[in-house]
């Protein structure tokens, strides 16, 4: 049975089903209005029922379409790299550019595996002062350096 | 003819020391804010306005133009190097430019670049300086259901970009379609689908997103790949352009600038369109359509011509007619008024030193922005020679910062990793983001306008074939769909699944 | 997480006011680390453009940096939030308009803030009046035209406004109501949309800021009828004005101005008042708020509080009226 199903196209059409009835139901709560004088929900109201049906026409499709397997994650880049994103979004407006920005490229760095700690650190101190640099002083952007 | 003498009166102005120093400075500082990912022009024009208060007229302008038409160009570079795309015109450039560089060929991708933008800006510097006249015309005759077939014409474009299955592009394309309507509706103020984030209502940002799709995405999916130690598949080649590569390239080019030219004319979303439809219209008339995606040295002439074109002749309903096109045209309008200078028809007139000095101008710095980057090019490409560990790093965090500064929200960044991780996910399943992302950005156009033409028309949906342009584009959208869809029902869903 | 940044930044702030609170009440009006002023909207509006102008000589005033910060989206009110919980030692001062200051409140019920409660308000800045002007195809020369033509052709006429539940739109609601005429209302994002569109004939009538109309007018692409208020303009002097054609709404327009956030103690407050006051005094500041479209007008804290809740009231008595709501 299993391989017969297209697994990454029924991924994909589980993710429209899912977008598509999420942006229905919260559609559902905007006036329609009518054709001369459109509510808001008029528009997303249909493109939404418009995703459903395509993901309901893949899903089909792939039960039915030769059989692949999902292609392999690296979670180890994908959890680092995400990890280093939230850490600039929740440390820069607290601690200012220049430690935000050293934590970021030690976080990140090691999603290469290939990672050398001392490198590493090098990268973040120069980094860190270039970001510091280039934005505060360069471009003067308005972001703090540090967190006083 | 009056063309000389304009263009006389022009170059005398833009051509003194001092304005040519302007126009360096600004095509230099756009050129750095373009190469850093997400750092708007917008921004930075902003920021520079106080100090040109001081600047005659003409000079100020001319500075703040540069660093717009510098901004297109740095951009593109970010776009083949890193394939990070800091604004919709680079969406493109990285299809086929980034596949350039992963096969050794960045150089002669840049060179190409360049070369078309230059090209391009010399050509629309002529038009602008020929047929403002005419073509401000045509942006007077495009209302909401044009805007709106327009805009049915460019998705259906949109599926062109995609090189798999076109199901699975059509049903990105209406994904971004939809999430572009998310924020504050226009007819009628009601918030849509925004959880109640007030931070949402004015949409999902579009850096963000192109950001986190494209950059982010794309690079934690590849430090997945145990070979990749660089960035380089394999050693660098020449820097310059083959021979076969500039024969494909220039009438890729001209015919760039050709679409480029006119959508830039369009006030509100022609520009958005133009490099996306130069990119469809190469592949579609190409012989080999399979090699876009791939590295097809077209692929990036034809949509980097297409958007400095574009970029150009944006400023025609500008200074002809006072209407700004789009937002930076907007922030000019705040520039010229600060200066004294009321922008509109009378401009031409009144102070015709300006007004072709600006333009004159346009093409000085075209000529310093390829005198720039040419020597630059060596530079750039032997940043590819860094270690990928080395360099991922500080593609992170400047992805980071430029979706900040947008902004000076850290919300945006937020929203920068959710669209990273549907990116890997996308890439994943084999949809890819490029029709996505020109849903996302003519959704919202096309709904408004729409509506606009239901509502000015009482609800009679005929307006859209009533109006001569409007219907033209609907059947051009209707011939194009069929050409589209016909090749894909006949050989079935053979495409190969590629990551 | 936004609540919580908010809160975390502003235990640091407080923190901060704290210790400057100690070095004595005698500080309470001098300025001691850089001033942000906060501009609600993306770069390029007049809220943002005068912030450019009149920063640089602030910062010579007070004898500390001051920085612009743009924090659009949400109509203003991310910006105006961003102030209102920012500690209220007047190192960080909102830029905005009319919209964020009069109409948002009563249009948008769900504000995490209050206008009134939560932000101290420092100095009118400009006012500028509304042109009302028509396509040229449209047969019709004066009010008294325009009226008669809407009576006689019922659903020809399309009013373009820079938004739902902007000033011009909820002023093209007043006249329609007060004065019966027939128009739909077509919003656009933002005023240079909208004057696109009347040019093109998309639309055909409009109400919008007279410096960037007037032109079309004087091209003769748009044909003008009248001004806002009870002045006339110096660049169309046969332009009546609202008073004179007796419109339901006569004093209808734009106005900008300085606000501080909740706390900010009432010295400090009159220090920036008359800061301000003094760089809309400089005549090259002036002459390019004249070129923006409008008059400086100045006030002290107390008028531009009253100035305000008048606004508030009028405008949202309009709103519930017409049960116009934004949420």
């Amino acid at each position: 049975m299993g391989r017969r199903v297209d697994i990454p196209d029924l991924a994909f059409a589980g993710f429209l089903l899912a977008l598509g009835g999420l942006a229905f139901h919260l559609a559902g709560e905007l006036q329609i209005g009518r054709a001369g004088e459109m509510g808001p929900g008029y528009v997303p109201r249909g493109l939404a029922l418009v995703v459903v049906m395509m993901g309901l026409g893949m899903a089909l499709r792939a039960l039915f379409a030769g059989g692949r397997a999902f292609p392999a994650v690296a979670f180890r880049p994908l959890v680092l790299i995400g990890t280093a994103v939230a850490l600039f979004a929740l440390l820069l407006p607290r601690i200012g550019l220049a430690l935000t920005s050293a934590a970021v490229v030690l976080c990140s760095g090691f999603a290469a595996a290939d990672v050398r700690l001392r490198e590493n650190l090098v990268l973040a101190v120069g980094l860190s002062a270039f970001a510091v640099a280039l934005f505060i002083i360069g471009l003067r952007l308005p972001l703090r350096t540090w967190p006083w | 003819m009056d063309l000389i003498g304009n263009l006389a009166t022009g170059f005398s102005v833009a051509l003194t020391p001092a304005n040519l120093g302007f126009c360096f400075l600004g095509a230099l500082i756009g050129t750095l804010v373009g190469v850093l990912p997400g750092i708007a022009p917008i921004t930075t024009i902003a920021m520079l306005l106080p100090f040109t208060f001081t600047l005659p007229p003409a000079s100020s302008l001319i500075m703040l133009a540069g660093i717009f038409y510098g901004a297109q160009y740095g951009g593109s570079t970010t776009a083949i190097l890193v394939n990070v795309p800091g604004e919709s015109s680079a969406i493109v450039t990285c299809l086929d430019g980034h596949q350039m560089a992963r096969k050794g060929r960045a150089g002669p991708a840049l060179a190409i670049a360049a070369i078309a933008s230059f090209a391009a800006g010399t050509i629309a510097t002529l038009i602008i300086a020929t047929a403002s006249a005419p073509m401000a015309w045509l942006a007077l005759k495009f209302t909401a259901p044009e805007y709106f077939s327009l805009m049915v014409l460019g998705l259906t474009g949109a599926v062109v970009l995609a090189h798999g299955a076109p199901g699975k592009a059509v049903a990105m394309v209406v994904v971004g379609l939809m999430l572009g309507l998310v924020g504050i509706d226009v007819n009628t103020g009601a918030p849509r689908m925004t959880f109640g984030i007030a931070e949402l209502g004015d949409g999902i940002g579009f850096v963000p997103i192109a950001i986190g799709m494209f950059g982010i995405a794309e690079l934690a999916v590849t430090l997945g790949r145990p070979q990749d130690r660089t960035l380089l598949d394999v050693k660098l080649g020449s820097l310059w352009p083959s021979r076969e590569e500039f024969r494909a390239s220039v009438p890729a080019m001209l015919r760039g600038t050709a679409l480029g030219s006119i959508l830039g004319v369009l006030p509100g979303g022609g520009a958005a369109l133009s490099s996306f439809a130069a990119y469809a219209f190469e592949k579609k008339s190409s012989k080999t359509p399979e090699r876009f995606g791939h590295g097809a040295i077209e692929g990036v002439a034809a949509p980097e011509a297409a958007n400095n074109a574009g970029a150009q002749t944006s400023f025609i309903p500008l200074l002809t007619l006072g209407i700004p096109g789009n937002a930076i045209m907007a922030l000019m309008v705040g520039a010229m008024m600060i200066q004294g200078v009321q922008p509109g028809p009378q401009v031409m007139t009144s102070q015709p030193e300006l007004f072709w000095g600006v333009i004159a101008s346009m093409w000085t710095g075209n000529l310093m922005l390829i005198v720039l980057n040419l020597p630059l090019i060596g530079l750039w490409v032997s940043l590819l020679r860094v270690p990928y560990r080395l360099m991922f790093p500080a593609i992170v965090l400047f992805c980071c910062i430029g979706t900040y500064s947008v902004g000076n929200s850290a919300f945006d960044v937020g929203v920068m990793l959710l669209f990273a991780l549907l990116g890997v996910f996308f890439i994943k399943v084999g949809a890819e983001p490029a029709p996505f992302i020109l849903g996302f950005i003519l959704g919202p156009l096309m709904e408004e306008n729409f509506r606009r033409a239901m509502m000015l028309s009482r609800g009679d949906p005929m307006v859209f074939l009533e109006r001569p342009i409007s219907a033209g584009l609907l059947i051009l959208s209707a011939v194009l769909f069929a050409v589209l869809v016909s090749p894909a029902l006949r050989s079935g869903r053979e495409k190969v699944f590629q990551e | 997480m936004g609540h919580h940044t908010r809160r975390l930044v502003v235990a640091a702030l407080a923190a901060g006011a704290l210790g400057f609170a100690l070095a004595g009440p005698a500080d309470a009006q001098n300025f001691t680390k850089p001033v942000t002023i906060i501009v609600p909207y993306a770069p390029g509006g007049t809220s943002d453009i005068l912030a450019r102008l009149i920063g640089p000589k602030l910062s010579e005033g007070i004898g500390q940096p001051v920085i612009v910060e743009n924090k659009p989206s949400a109509s203003g009110n991310i910006g105006a939030d961003f102030v209102a919980k920012a500690a209220g030692d007047g190192h960080t001062l909102l830029i905005t308009d009319v919209g964020t200051l009069a109409t948002q409140p009563s249009l948008v019920k769900k504000l995490s803030f209050d206008v009134q409660k939560d932000l101290v308000p420092v100095t009118m800045v400009m006012f500028s009046p509304y042109l009302f002007a028509v396509h040229p195809s449209v047969p019709a020369s004066s009010w008294a035209e325009l009226l008669a033509y809407a009576k006689a052709n019922p659903g020809k006429l399309n009013i373009a406004n820079s938004g739902v539940g902007s000033i011009q739109h909820l002023t093209a609601i007043v006249v329609q109501k007060k004065r019966g005429i027939d128009w739909t209302h077509v919003p656009y994002r933002g005023g240079a949309a909208a004057i696109r569109a009347v040019v093109a004939n998309e639309s055909n009538v409009i109400m919008n800021g007279a410096l960037p109309t007037t032109p079309f007018v004087k091209q003769g692409q748009l044909k003008g009828l009248a001004v806002s208020g009870e002045k006339r303009l110096a660049q169309l002097p046969d332009l009546p004005t609202f008073k004179e054609i007796d419109m339901p709404i006569v004093e209808t327009g734009s106005w900008q101005g300085f606000l501080a956030s909740k706390g900010t103690p009432p010295p400090m407050v009159a220090r920036l008042n008359a800061e301000l006051r003094k760089v809309l005094a400089i005549q090259e500041i002036s002459a390019k708020i004249v070129e923006l479209g409008g008059d400086v007008r100045t006030n002290t804290p107390d008028e531009f509080t009253a100035w305000m809740t008048k606004a508030i009231a009028e405008w949202g008595e309009v709103a519930k009226a017409e049960n116009i709501s934004l949420d």
